[in-house]
């Protein structure tokens, strides 16, 4: 379903070149539960947001379906986003002028969705904030700031869901609920998963688990539990 | 300044210059205006006081309307004994008549010697020697071009035909001022006499000039001819006050051009604020990091404050040589008004006084935010989150030190302008309206926040931005909101003006002045003007005089001369006596005379504004000079006059019989169809050359082009508030930059497309247009019609087209800056944006 071939990412920092990621190769089937795991500056996240259209990479293809979307125009790359990806950020990412409500809907306003409101109030239901929905995001903990952000990422179904250390900013009573809502709902709606994190015990609930190290895949651990398969 | 101090301000100056852009063009700019227009109003005095005795011709002056008696004339001989040169100038108006054409001209006659100083200039350089040769005239080069004339042509004005000895070019004692009646024509004082246009009661001024030796002091002349004089409606006076109302003018020009520009530095300000506010507000974390490591609050105050100073003195020097830079742009939007060259010399004053009001601008407007800033908590550091607004009030001693700066400021605006009364109001009003703009503006974001968060998603975003902590709305709303006020009044108050001398003018109003009509002349002219299908001319008595005396207290007019209003005291008076009440006549008080004698003085009504200045009331006596002879009135009646009626309009009206054998001449008024102008003018001049006929449609063009030169200059210093303005506009969308990129990469994260991200910004800056618009526009109207009410008395002419034109401009042109400052966010990748946070 995705498929990564020889991707690399450098960048210029202080007048030097620096590779984040160097000739990365990696295919994610469809309703797969990756995880990619690795220390610090490993490359984790730039991962992450390659696969999401959020950046161009220096060198390289991501494939959708066998759709190349490093080849794609911003807007484009947008659209995709809206119709197939979901995001939930280490830092919630959430839209300060907006209700929680407000900030669950924007995905589905974005796409025309005529049932906005009634699904913003079952995903909402979903999250288990129901009753929080007409807070601003100040006013809510950073946990219910993440289950707002899980309940955005999966408003407009995504087939994908990228998760960016989801429960960095938490503490771990509140990342243990947010996690095991991510893989609830991911479950439930049969999409497919790519989670980043340096946490071991977060990774275990992976069908597989990628490391990489200085920008390569130092090990790729595919450990058949669930429905994901690996081609 | 402690070295800790110094150090810190010069990393943080070097780490966020950019950030101080628009601070330092903020100040540039209002700096800029200020030192401008002092420096002018500094290089135009010390032109004034070069040329001076060229500007009168003469060290000293004696003027007056009327010949002077045989005592006087043995006065002035005298004076001939004392190596005292005189001579006489002679100005008038009066028709000129070639083969092609009629025109009004201003007749001057001069005599050998004239000018006594400066340089009068013609093509070919002689020309001025010849008048005195034979019948030869002067003419400028606009008379030649409208009656198709040539250097060697002759010009018929009176009897005589004048042969044209050459093109005036420059004469240095022309009354440079309102506006002219047609093109000069210079001709000698014989010349002037062969016409026979000067006749008792004619309207001509005689100014007799006088050059007097070194040893002489002109001050000493003056004090000896007013105290001997036997005529005391002669005014005399010395080059030190030559051409008074042009100095006036000029005065009061420099001065509104320096209080206009006081509003640029006004929204400067604003700018300054709203920087620095947005500059604080990135440092918190600094700020929060310094105090963690046991700065105090002083040092960091001091730290920023050293900044703010440095930054304000580097604006303030560099608007000063912006503002040395219009000494280029300046006079020749003035070149119409200048009879003499300016030369550019920088004047100190005018700089020092500038930078120190761009300084005091600068410390006004970063004193509340800095003090603010001071509070922050250091475990700002390990709580990230943290409201955008630093909390707590700043106290007693900044509304205290405040309060200094902006009097202080405002006491440097006061003697920049040169009028405490005129500045202070200006000031006033200028402060009411920021309050005004503020108020509004406060409103509008109030109001921004109850309204209902519709759908789509850009509409409620950029709604939403409009109110959010942090938002820039209310500094964008007062200034742009203060440059539209500005701006759209200087129009509606020139439309105002041009649609009462122009629009207004009722449509039975007569067209045509026939001046200068002898009374043996009377029928003569009826006559021709009823064989033409003139029958609805109205020739009416006017008699010229000077207020002699009020209920018998002699009127001593070098006592008014200088008082504002004194000009009712002193001025000449045309005189008339009707049967009926004239047209937009209409009493207030007493009664018109329906027939009938009166027993005692004659009957007089007098106009109500004139009564008011001159303490007259029902049964007051008045006295009037009459060419020597004394007429004496009672008050009858008070009346409203409507001066916009465009006909001949009087201060007094006496009884008829009243005036009888006192010199006068008639005016006649009649309404001409443009196509029968030109066929009657020539009739009139060809049967009575000493008729002067004046076109009411040319004389309004005259003053329409007057006012839409000094609108211009005036526009001139107002587009440095809109540009100041839009510098505040583009800082403030600066400020937000990184919130707005932040939030458009978390909307694209998403899946937001750059359409849905531009529709966004484009709500919000379509309402900040749109309110600054609105609210400008009303305070420009509020504005514009106390302008007009009280101090133009002007009808109000309401101009929705002008007021939906301002708003439809802001919106476009707030859009327009909002798009070219935040365009490049549409192409940001969110990836890097959003891992940064």
């Amino acid at each position: 379903m995705i498929a990564i071939r020889n991707l690399s990412m450098r960048l210029v920092s202080g007048g030097r070149e620096v590779s984040i990621l160097d000739d990365i190769s990696l295919d994610v089937p469809a309703k797969q539960f990756l995880a990619i795991v690795g220390p610090s500056g490993s490359g984790k996240s730039t991962l992450l947001g390659l696969i999401g259209g959020m950046d161009t990479p220096t060198s390289g293809t991501i494939s959708f379906d066998g759709r190349d979307i490093t080849k794609l125009s911003d807007d484009e790359l947008s659209r995709l986003r809206l119709q197939k990806i979901g995001f939930v950020f280490q830092s919630f990412h959430l839209i300060p002028t907006l209700t929680a409500r407000e900030n669950i809907a924007v995905p589905m306003e974005l796409s025309g969705d005529p049932e906005v409101n009634a699904k913003a109030d079952e995903l909402l239901r979903a999250v288990g904030l129901e009753s929080r929905g007409h807070h601003y995001p100040v006013q809510l903990s950073g946990g219910e700031q993440q289950r707002v952000a899980v309940a955005r990422a999966f408003a407009n179904r995504p087939v994908i869901l990228l998760a960016d250390e989801p429960t960095g900013n938490l503490d771990t009573t509140t990342g243990e609920q947010v996690i095991e809502l991510i893989i609830r709902l991911n479950r439930d709606r049969g999409s497919t998963l790519v989670l980043v994190t340096h946490d071991p015990a977060l990774a275990a609930h992976a069908d597989r688990i990628v490391l990489l190290r200085d920008g390569r895949i130092a090990s790729d651990d595919l450990r058949h539990r669930g429905s994901g398969a690996h081609p | 300044m402690s070295a800790f101090v110094f150090k810190m301000v010069w990393r943080e100056t070097r780490a966020a210059w950019r950030h101080f852009t628009y601070f330092f063009v903020c100040i540039a700019l209002g700096v800029a205006a200020l030192v401008g227009v002092g420096l002018f109003a500094a290089n135009l005095e010390r032109a004034i006081q070069r040329e001076a005795r060229s500007l009168m011709a003469a060290d000293v002056e004696l003027r007056t309307t009327r010949l002077l008696t045989p005592a006087a004339e043995g006065v002035l001989m005298k004076l001939d004994g004392r190596d005292i040169a005189r001579l006489q100038v002679s100005e008038l108006v009066a028709m000129a008549a070639a083969p092609s054409g009629t025109q009004l001209v201003e007749l001057k006659a001069v005599e050998p010697g004239y000018p006594f100083y400066g340089k009068l200039r013609a093509v070919p350089e002689d020309a001025l020697a010849t008048l005195f040769t034979g019948t030869r005239a002067l003419a400028e080069e606009t008379l030649l071009i409208r009656l198709d004339l040539k250097v060697g042509d002759t010009l018929k004005i009176g009897h005589v035909e004048f042969t044209i000895a050459g093109v005036l070019k420059k004469e240095p004692d022309r009354a440079a001022g309102a506006f002219s009646f047609g093109p000069r024509v210079l001709i000698s004082r014989q010349g002037l006499e062969a016409t026979g246009l000067v006749q008792p009661g004619s309207r001509v001024t005689y100014r007799h000039l006088l050059k007097l030796p070194e040893a002489l002091s002109p001050k000493a002349v003056q004090g000896e001819l007013a105290a001997t004089f036997p005529d005391k409606t002669v005014r005399v006076s010395t080059y030190q006050d030559a051409q008074p109302m042009l100095r006036r003018f000029l005065r009061q020009l420099t001065m509104y051009l320096g209080l206009v520009g006081l509003i640029a530095l006004m929204v400067g300000g604003i700018g300054v604020a709203s920087s620095i506010r947005a500059f604080l507000r990135e440092k918190l974390e600094n700020i929060a990091v310094l105090k963690g490591i046991g700065a105090e609050s002083g040092t960091i105050l001091r730290v920023y404050m050293s900044q703010t100073l440095l930054l304000g003195m580097l604006g303030s020097l560099a608007g000063a040589a912006l503002g040395a830079a219009f000494q280029f742009a300046l006079p020749p939007l003035l070149k119409a008004w200048l009879p003499m060259e300016l030369e550019f010399r920088l004047a100190l004053l005018p700089f020092v006084r500038g930078v120190g009001m761009g300084l005091l601008t600068t410390v006004l407007f970063a004193l509340w935010p800095l003090l603010e800033a001071r509070d922050v908590r250091p475990n700002l550091i390990l709580r990230r989150e943290v409201a955008d607004e630093p909390t707590g009030s700043p106290g007693l001693m900044a509304w205290a030190i405040s309060g200094l700066l902006a009097l202080t400021l405002a006491g440097l605006a006061l003697w920049q302008a040169g009028s405490w009364r005129a500045a202070g109001l200006f000031i006033g009003a200028l402060a009411a309206a920021l309050a005004l703009l503020n108020t509004a503006a406060w409103l509008v974001v109030r109001l921004a926040r109850r309204v209902p968060r519709w759908r789509p998603l850009a509409w409620r975003q950029g709604l939403a931005n409009l109110y959010r902590p942090g938002s820039q709305a209310q500094t964008v709303l007062v200034s742009v909101g203060v440059g539209v006020m500005i701006i759209l009044a200087i129009h509606l108050v020139e439309q105002n003006i041009l649609w009462e001398i122009g629009e207004n003018v009722p449509t039975d109003a007569p067209t045509f002045f026939f001046i200068d009509l002898q009374p043996d002349q009377r029928d003569a002219f009826e006559r021709l003007l009823v064989e033409r299908g003139h029958t609805d001319a109205r020739l009416t008595p006017l008699v010229r005089s000077r207020l002699w005396a009020l209920n018998g207290q002699q009127v001593r007019r070098e006592s008014y001369e200088d008082r504002e209003h004194g000009w009712y005291f002193t001025r000449e008076y045309v005189l008339t006596f009707l049967n009926d009440l004239p047209k937009g006549n209409a009493i207030t008080r007493g009664d018109w005379w329906d027939g009938g004698g009166s027993s005692g003085l004659p009957r007089v009504s007098v106009e109500e504004e004139a009564a008011r200045r001159l303490g007259l009331d029902l049964g007051s006596t008045v006295e009037f000079d009459i060419q020597g002879a004394k007429v004496s009135g009672r008050i009858a009646s008070i009346r409203k006059v409507d001066w916009g009626n465009m006909s001949t309009n009087f201060y007094f009206i006496f009884e008829p019989g009243a005036l009888e054998g006192a010199p006068m001449t008639y005016v006649a008024t009649t309404r001409v169809d443009p196509r029968e102008e030109v066929p009657l003018q020539r009739a009139v001049v060809a049967a009575f050359p000493n008729v002067s006929a004046i076109n009411i449609r040319a004389v309004l063009d005259s003053v329409a082009q007057v006012v839409d030169r000094i609108s211009l200059v005036i526009r001139f210093m107002a587009a440095l508030s809109i540009l100041a303005g839009t510098v505040v506009l583009a800082g403030a969308l600066a400020a937000t930059r990184f919130r707005r990129i932040y939030e458009a990469m978390v909307f694209k994260a998403m899946g937001a497309t750059r359409r849905v991200l531009a529709s966004t910004f484009a709500v919000e800056f379509l309402l900040l247009g749109a309110a600054a618009g609105v609210i400008g526009t009303g305070l420009a109207t509020g504005l514009a019609w106390g302008v007009g009410h009280w101090i133009l008395d002007v009808k109000w002419l309401f101009q929705p087209r002008a007021l939906v034109w301002g708003i439809g401009v802001t919106i476009a042109g707030t859009v327009l800056v909002g798009f070219l400052s935040t365009y490049r966010i549409l192409g940001q990748k969110p990836l890097p944006v959003l891992r940064r946070e």
